[in-house]
């Protein structure tokens, strides 16, 4: 049960954010190749997204307009999710979308269950302490200690169970 | 009974001023000040202001009553938190003053109990609406209240209680 | 200033120029004491806070001058807070503080309680003999700083500037002027228990001391 890393990636495809916390679950490469592997992993997502169809609303056909949801309020077909999940035989790599396009990439043990609620804590804190403070620029690498220091000890708190 | 009832800021300016009769025993609540009398009200009352002072550091309470008389003019000032007086002048009509001393009426007798409960009734009212006035995001510290619904408060709380 | 008759009160409510809501409720007409439950949602706070700091942050030249518009901006609120603050106590207790003692118990307890919904963490006077104008209010994680973290290459700065801004104001307006700075200390002394852990410096003017030694202590 091991979080191994956690990356994060602008809606540009730039790397923003990158941290290791298990040593020895995944090798170290530098930092070139994490650029590289966001970039890369960027590109791979935005054609996986092109590769899924549109999901038809179901039950809706019937009804006068196509874009009206429940309650009358226009609602847009659900987009394309893209590449979620990457399994490999020693890790497994989940890959979670904001509604602004940011990515969050978290890597962990083929085991590791509830990682749906991990990365939403981790999504939580990235709106609290990147977010609402004042210093940090949009599409810029994330450094904020408070940020950092949060995540660390909830991961801590993950991989210590 | 008279009165005129001014608020004067830290750096003793004016901020506000009303001048206004009683209404009760049948007072149709108008001032009845002689025009001569009208501009030497607004010097009674800032001279009074060096004994507000003196009170307002060994007196912690907000309303410090009749602090200054000058002849016939009774002054009662009331502090608030941040360093404003309300003061109010009040005048008993000059046949009353002497001939009912005992009395207990608010209009007659200017330092009774009942005369001071009455004006702190009428301090209080207008320093809840004076806090409403500086809540305003576009008040800043020492300057006039302007505000015509003010006004009418302030005219209220005379009537209700003066 | 002119004289206005009771006469000319009536019309001006007319005056042009000025608007009054549908209803024809102002300011005036809302209760001035509120319910005590009442709360208002951090993260608006947290947003509105930020923008604050950005906007104070821009036209700067250096980390004084950015700390010196987050104390303005707080300045009139914490005016404007004694006066509302006193007549929110119970009669008995209302009473305008005459004594530095009595003002920073004011500010430990009843500002703190209104602003942050607990009371300060702790009050100290300076220990250092040439200094007896300092005081410091203690705060061990100040709710304006829950969220941002300060760049390394602004160390020295502490967005608690706002807050100190609002004691300002009230030692201001309380007739005891004095000059309030926000200093982080965490990490220093105590270790990491309280990173955010800020102290607010109360420097009071000379004239409040001398004054203070005059009417005694209380």
């Amino acid at each position: 049960m091991t979080v191994f890393a956690l990356i994060i990636i602008n809606k540009a495809g730039g790397l923003i954010y990158n941290r290791t916390f298990h040593e020895g679950g995944l090798n170290k490469i530098s930092t070139n190749d994490y650029l590289v592997l966001a970039g890369t992993f960027h590109g791979v997502h935005a054609i996986t997204a092109r590769l899924n169809p549109l999901k038809p609303r179901v039950g809706n056909r019937s009804s006068t307009s196509s874009s009206s949801g429940p309650g009358g309020l226009l609602t847009r077909p659900e987009p394309p999710s893209g590449l979620e999940v990457l399994e490999s035989e020693n890790f497994r790599m989940q890959c979670f979308t904001t509604l602004t396009g940011v990515k969050f990439l978290l890597f962990t043990d083929p085991t590791q269950a509830n990682v749906d609620l991990t990365m939403r804590r981790v999504y939580d804190m990235y709106t609290d302490y990147v977010m609402k403070n004042p210093f940090y620029q949009l599409e810029m690498p994330v450094r904020c200690d408070m940020f950092d220091r949060k995540l660390g000890s909830y991961i801590r708190e993950i991989n210590n169970r | 009974m008279s009165y005129y009832f001014a608020i004067i800021g830290t750096q003793d300016n004016p901020l506000f001023e009303y001048e206004f009769g009683t209404s009760k025993q049948g007072g149709d609540g108008q001032a009845r000040f002689s025009e001569q009398a009208r501009h030497l009200n607004q010097f009674v009352l800032h001279s009074s202001l060096d004994i507000v002072e003196e009170v307002q550091w060994t007196n912690g309470q907000l309303y410090l009553k009749v602090i200054d008389k000058f002849f016939n003019n009774y002054i009662s000032c009331f502090m608030t938190g941040g360093n404003v007086k309300f003061l109010l002048l009040h005048q008993p009509t000059a046949t009353a003053a002497g001939a009912t001393r005992n009395s207990t009426s608010v209009g007659a007798n200017p330092t009774s109990p009942q005369t001071e409960e009455a004006i702190k009734n009428f301090f209080n009212e207008v320093y809840e609406n004076y806090i409403k006035a500086i809540m305003s995001p576009f008040h800043k510290v020492n300057m006039e209240i302007r505000s015509p619904v003010f006004r009418q408060r302030v005219a209220a709380a005379g009537r209700k209680y003066l | 200033m002119a004289h206005f008759g009771p006469g000319k009160t009536a019309s001006s409510k007319e005056q042009a120029g000025l608007r009054y809501p549908s209803n024809g409720k102002t300011i005036y007409h809302r209760p001035l004491h509120r319910t005590k439950t009442a709360e208002l949602s951090q993260a608006s706070f947290a947003y509105l806070f930020s923008e604050m700091v950005s906007y104070a942050q821009r036209r700067v030249t250096g980390i004084q001058e950015l700390e010196k518009r987050l104390n303005i901006q707080g300045h009139p609120i914490g005016l404007k807070l004694l006066d509302l603050l006193l007549t929110r106590e119970p009669p008995r207790s209302q009473t305008r503080p005459l004594t530095i003692i009595a003002l920073l118990h004011f500010i430990k307890i009843n500002l703190w309680t209104h602003l942050f919904g607990r009371q300060a963490d702790r009050l100290e006077k300076s220990s250092n003999p040439d200094t007896p104008d300092e005081y410091m209010i203690i705060d061990n994680e100040p709710l304006v700083n829950a969220y941002i973290s300060v760049p390394r290459e602004m160390s020295q700065l502490n967005c608690a500037a706002y807050v100190a801004g609002i004691v300002e104001g009230v030692c201001d307006g309380a007739a005891f002027p004095a000059r309030v700075t926000a200093h982080s200390v965490g990490g220093k002394e105590e270790g990491e228990m309280w990173p955010g852990k800020t102290v607010f410096l109360v420097k009071f003017q000379p004239e409040v001391l001398e004054r203070e030694a005059l009417f005694g202590k209380g």
